[in-house]
């Protein structure tokens, strides 16, 4: 039986075997994409795994024979005392289920790895950092530590600089030793197949379970794993992570967007903890990692025929794709791109067509904020409750009750507790500079129809002084805010919503459909989109 | 015990501002009880009332404190620390469990975007809900000495199970959307966790 499958362009398995992200990787080196050498473990083995409550015979063997490829590949040794390899271990079903599995990251630190690599790079806080990763996403991933409890340990350790993380490694060594009696072991080898374990058990944890359930994807299916050398966007100040798109997904337009972290690895981007910065800021500061993203994302959506994102890793200067998704835009971005893409010849109008399905019309009418001066933009974080909301400044509950007698106010919060329940009542609309979409904020923002941005990173509160600042600027209470909960933006003035009307790209797409239908523009909006997928289906 | 008293301040600094009725359906004593514990509060300084249309009691920065130093010495004089901790532990399993099932109720994703969830279809809320009575048991379960150690934590299970019960018989604003809603509680259970553990929630920022 073979489990396990060396990443390369001649790979035949298909997603289902290798899961979406793996087959991703497979696309980006067919195209000459740079994809960090590695390979994946097939669902199969997941699901042997699964049944029998072991890993499956042989794969053992298989793993050593891989890693051994991947170290001659790169020309190092895991656990070695000089170039030693670390290595990322992904999950990645055939159907996304996105932040529902584990993944660990920076696998193979062991303490000497560390000091191997401190010495390779001369720089013992870029290995320290990656240890002191490799520790956290470990605990989580294998012992199942909250994360609540991890970043209590390491706010214990407070300060950044070497010291400081050398404390944090103690507090997260010390909590994974009390909470499971046993240290992190030191072995290389068992760490990667402690981590391959825990992807595979993370497909039935009850969060995966109720993903499945409630979007109709089958129990049985697994995840692969897929196992990567890693390059470190936290090697130094030349390198960083970011996601890239290739049409901005908020209107469509065809346009580089994205967002990019410096010196840091790609979990900081996801989880919304770090301040981004807009992708464009890579043309200054890397041009090479900049020119080449666009050049993939261009070959990529000549592949897939469609508007792409990639994940993307830069080490010292040189650009790695960790991974690739086609699709997934939403409202007049979705609209827009299948009216654009037909245009440029790459999809037919039929297509086009098909692309859209009716009820994603109504993320047409969903209020947008005007496009706002870039200099008029506070901060951005994830749109948690569609909707557009404008007023003063609020930085407490209380005070947001006692000012929205005076006119609508914006509460805008490190977080929301219980205690701040009357305040988001009386607000328009709440910004959090913590938590994602679902989080208690977001949750309750939803339940009283409130527009709400979550995960404002750069955003401080300062409620003693009554002040917010983000992007190098303060702003005092009472002043005038405008916020967008679809796109997470937070602007400052008044920037009323745009009336979901006129849009050229829609009026196009219905003409189109009404040709093919051969119905009258009279009917609403999304008939006019049935009826011609009913004729294109007939 | 509790003492009527400390349950009526400590209801407060888990709810945050609210009417009367909501204070007594937190603390399970009648309003009158509820009410005459408030005024005491009231007169030592702790809580206060604001008038209005909606007028609501609130603790005052005395009050918080006063709550903070009381309940941790409840659990010091009870010897019930390490079963609260053991608690907090299993329930931070189980929240982000708990917010996927209220994201997934409020919004479902339509050609693979997320839109609001309209209760249209009843086949699919009745997912939700079954999932959401999976949760229910195992917070039942990781919490049944909890319950049992603390009358007032207690109290947290009767209102979990009202508001499911609820809407499992049709009242859907009690998954999410009312102030009894079973979201509204469990947050609260989440704060009360804290608060009665003095941990603070984690300050945004970076490490």
């Amino acid at each position: 039986m073979t489990w396990i499958h060396p990443i390369h362009a001649g790979l035949t398995e298909p997603a289902s075997v290798l899961g979406s992200k793996g087959y991703g990787l497979v696309v980006l080196r067919r195209l000459g994409l740079p994809v960090p050498p590695g390979f994946i473990i097939g669902t199969g083995a997941c699901r042997a795994f699964l049944r029998d409550g072991r890993l499956p015979d042989g794969l053992d063997a298989e793993l050593a024979a891989a890693v051994s490829g991947l170290e001659t590949a790169t020309e190092r040794r895991l656990g070695g005392p000089e170039r030693p390899l670390v290595v990322s271990v992904r999950s990645g079903g055939g159907v996304s289920m996105p932040g529902m599995m584990s993944t660990v990251l920076n696998v193979g630190l062991t303490a000497g790895a560390t000091a191997a690599l401190a010495a390779e790079t001369g720089d013992r806080h870029f290995a320290l950092d990656s240890r002191f990763r490799f520790l956290s996403g470990f605990a989580a991933a294998v012992l199942g530590v909250p994360p609540d409890i991890l970043d209590a340990a390491r706010q214990v350790a407070g300060s950044d600089g070497e010291s400081g993380l050398a404390d944090a490694i103690r507090a997260v060594e010390e909590l994974v030793h009390r909470r499971s009696g046993a240290p992190v072991p030191d072995d290389p080898v068992r760490q990667v197949e402690l981590a391959v374990r825990a992807v595979f058990a993370s497909w039935d944890t009850p969060r995966a379970t109720t993903y499945r359930t409630l979007h109709d994807i089958p129990h049985d299916l697994g995840t692969a794993v897929t196992v990567q050398a890693m390059v470190f966007g936290n090697r130094d100040d030349r390198s960083g992570s970011g996601v890239a798109f290739s049409r901005d997904p908020n209107t469509g337009e065809r346009a580089p967007f994205g967002e990019v972290l410096f010196g840091r690895q790609g979990e900081d981007v996801v989880s919304g903890t770090s301040l981004t910065r807009p992708l464009p800021e890579l043309a200054g500061r890397e041009p090479q990692v900049w020119a080449g993203l666009p050049a993939a994302l261009d070959r990529l959506e000549r592949h897939y025929r469609d508007a792409c994102h990639v994940e993307f890793t830069f080490e010292a200067g040189e650009l790695w794709l960790l991974q690739v998704r086609p699709g997934g835009l939403a409202g007049r971005a979705a609209v827009r791109v299948a009216v654009d893409l037909a245009d440029e010849g790459l999809i037919s109008r039929r297509e086009a067509l098909l692309r859209v399905t009716p009820p994603q019309l109504r993320h047409v009418r969903t209020p947008r904020m005007g496009t706002a001066e870039p200099g008029d933009v506070l901060t951005r974080g994830l749109g948690a409750c569609p909707g557009v909301a404008t007023g003063r400044v609020a930085t407490t509950a209380d005070r947001a009750v006692r000012m929205a007698a005076g006119g609508p106010v914006i509460l805008v919060r490190p977080h929301t507790s219980p205690l701040d329940m009357h305040g988001l009542a009386a607000a328009a609309g709440v910004v959090t500079a913590r938590g994602g979409p679902v989080s208690h904020a977001a949750v309750v923002a939803r339940a009283m129809g409130k527009p709400a941005v979550v995960g404002a990173a750069d955003l401080t509160v300062d409620v003693a002084a009554a002040r917010v600042s983000a992007g190098g600027r303060t702003i005092a209470e009472g002043t005038l805010i405008t916020i967008d909960g679809t796109g997470g933006q937070v602007v400052l003035g008044d920037h009323p919503a745009v009336p979901a009307a006129p849009d050229r790209h829609l009026h196009r797409l219905l003409d189109w459909a009404d040709e093919v239908s051969g119905g009258g523009s009279h009917r609403d909006q999304e008939e006019r989109l049935a009826a011609a997928h009913a004729a294109l289906a007939g | 015990m509790t003492s009527a008293n400390l349950l009526a301040l400590h209801a407060l600094r888990c709810i945050g501002f609210a009417a009367l009725s909501r204070v007594s359906e937190a603390t399970g004593l009648s309003e009158a009880d509820t009410e005459s514990e408030l005024i005491d509060l009231a007169a030592a300084g702790l809580v206060q009332y604001v008038p209005g249309d909606f007028g609501a009691w609130g603790l005052t920065e005395a009050g918080r404190a006063a709550d903070a130093e009381r309940i941790s010495g409840e659990l010091d004089t009870a010897g019930t620390r390490p079963v609260v901790a053991k608690a907090y532990d299993a329930f931070l399993v189980l929240n982000p469990e708990l917010l996927d099932l209220c994201t997934a109720w409020q919004m479902r994703p339509v050609g693979g975007v997320p839109t609001w969830n309209d209760h249209t279809d009843s086949a699919y809320d009745s997912r939700v809900l079954d999932r959401f009575a999976d949760l229910d048991q195992r917070l039942q379960d990781a919490c049944a000495e909890l319950w049992a150690a603390m009358l007032r934590f207690g109290r947290y299970r009767l209102r979990l199970t009202d508001a499911l019960t609820r809407a499992r018989a049709g009242a859907l604003d009690y998954v999410t959307d009312n102030m009894s809603s079973y979201h509204i509680v469990w947050f609260q259970l989440h704060e009360d966790l804290l608060a009665t553990l003095g941990i603070p929630r984690p300050d945004p920022g970076h490490r």
